[in-house]
């Protein structure tokens, strides 16, 4: 595309918001699971001594990954933003958009922050007592995985959108893969009991099969967004197909001219 | 295809065949399954490395319970299943009887399930007590989620099947392809927890 064209193209903005998407999910990824190595989680068992050195292992990409997250992290409005302006394109009513976003955005400070927070302070000083680092420790794994009941009934607001929608913004099969991801939620509501074993917040059952779950869907949405601008027409009615004629199919022409 | 009494074959005219229902619920059905059989794995694993602990535990369950378990939700797929054909056939207040009776064996499930966890608790064995029990707690507890959300999935059924304008076969279908897989998970379940020793 030219840039003449970049200039004119409507969708400009979805554009900006999807490539932001894909810019959070990407940061979201090498920070916890490469610089930081707070994902796969810590064992909820150490003890405190074990807690203190797991913080020492973890010291400079603790302190540089979180500080890239409080740089960057707030791509992840417009996600939130590309999502609920998906809804907004569905005949559902307003309500569904609007519950999706305050709930996400309220469910991203225990779900997202307060990790990285606790965490952040855990490894600003090494030299602290023990028992408080190990309350830190805790404090951050859990609010990261014990929460995500507050993230179910945000997929359940998506997820019922979509089946009720008439303007095919997602195929259906996609709402039903909403209901899967919810489900595997609840399945971490346990981590908040066990200290060990599959249903611990490391466990095979509450973070492998989930994490598996939650990638699967969020590759699987960040797909469909993409489909939607594609698509979108910025009409009210159903959106068109692809390579049907429309103006999404002359947009796609002139992308590919 | 047909055969002539000569043996040769004859292409007939044939309509395209469907799965029942959105082909989209079978998405559903298929990754759910995939889910399922993952905690499964998970499952006989542990009881492949404890198998004296875990035939332990099981023996604190009443097999028959879990049958009756069964034999109720069986009945409800036989009564779903009868609601499609009527509903099919165009016999909408059959059909919705036959959902009526889907949910009340669905409760009826649900209230055993109840009395089999509070005879348990009582009995001190909970969530946190063993590894079966916590097994045991964890599967029949996700398996209740999905009856729980079954009982909205037989609501919308009952809604389409009562109203004239509402009718729309292949919802009655998609709702029923639901309410089948759930009770494919519990009879996988039963099978695990009960039957195999």
């Amino acid at each position: 595309m030219t840039r003449r064209s970049w200039r004119s193209d409507p969708k400009r903005e979805l554009w900006l918001a999807w490539y932001a998407t894909v810019a959070f999910y990407s940061l979201y990824t090498v920070v916890f699971f490469v610089i930081t190595r707070i994902q796969p989680p810590g064992k909820p068992w150490y003890s405190p001594v074990q807690v203190t050195e797991w913080f020492a292992g973890r010291h400079d990409g603790l302190l540089v990954g979180f500080a890239l997250i409080f740089v960057l992290g707030g791509l992840s409005a417009t996600a939130l933003a590309l999502i609920t302006y998906s809804i907004r394109r569905m005949s559902v009513s307003r309500a569904f958009a609007y519950s999706y976003l305050i709930l996400y955005a309220i469910a991203a400070v225990p779900g997202f922050l307060f990790i990285c927070v606790a965490m952040t302070v855990g490894a600003m000083r090494p030299d602290r007592n023990p028992a408080v680092l190990r309350w830190l420790y805790d404090f951050g794994f859990l609010s990261f995985s014990g929460t995500m009941g507050v993230f179910l009934v945000g997929s359940l607001i998506w997820m019922t959108a979509i089946l009720l929608d008439d303007n095919r913004v997602f195929p259906k099969w996609f709402g039903y893969l909403n209901l899967c991801n919810a489900l595997t939620e609840v399945v971490v509501a346990p981590s908040w009991i066990f200290h060990g074993g599959v249903l611990a917040w490391n466990g095979t059952i509450a973070w492998w099969i989930n994490v598996v779950v939650f990638g699967l869907y969020t590759g699987v949405f960040i797909f469909l967004l993409r489909q939607m601008i594609l698509r979108e027409d910025f009409g009210t009615g159903p959106l068109p197909d692809l390579g049907l004629g429309g103006p999404a199919g002359q947009v796609l022409a002139e992308a590919a001219s | 295809m047909i055969a002539t009494a000569s043996g040769t074959r004859v292409a007939t005219a044939r309509e395209p065949r469907h799965v029942p229902g959105q082909p989209d619920m079978w998405f559903f059905v298929l990754f759910e399954s995939l889910v399922f059989t993952s905690y499964f794995c998970v499952y006989l694993f542990n009881r492949a490395r404890h198998e004296t602990a875990f035939l332990q535990g099981q023996s604190h369950l009443i097999l028959w319970l879990g049958v009756v378990d069964t034999i109720v939700l069986l009945t409800s797929s036989w009564a779903v299943a009868c609601g499609v054909q009527h509903a099919r056939a165009g016999r909408y207040q059959a059909a919705r009887r036959d959902a009526i009776l889907t949910a009340a064996c669905g409760l009826v499930f649900l209230a055993l399930k109840i009395v089999e966890w509070a005879r348990l608790i009582h009995m001190g064995k909970t969530f946190t007590s063993s590894q079966f029990f916590q097994y045991y707690f964890f599967l029949t507890g996700i398996h209740c989620v999905h009856l729980l959300i079954g009982f909205i999935v037989l609501g919308v059924l009952v809604v389409q099947l009562s109203g004239e304008h509402r009718r729309s076969q292949v919802v009655v279908e998609t709702c029923a392809t639901y309410w089948h897989t759930v009770d494919f998970f519990w009879v996988l379940i039963f099978a695990l927890l009960y039957v195999v020793r």
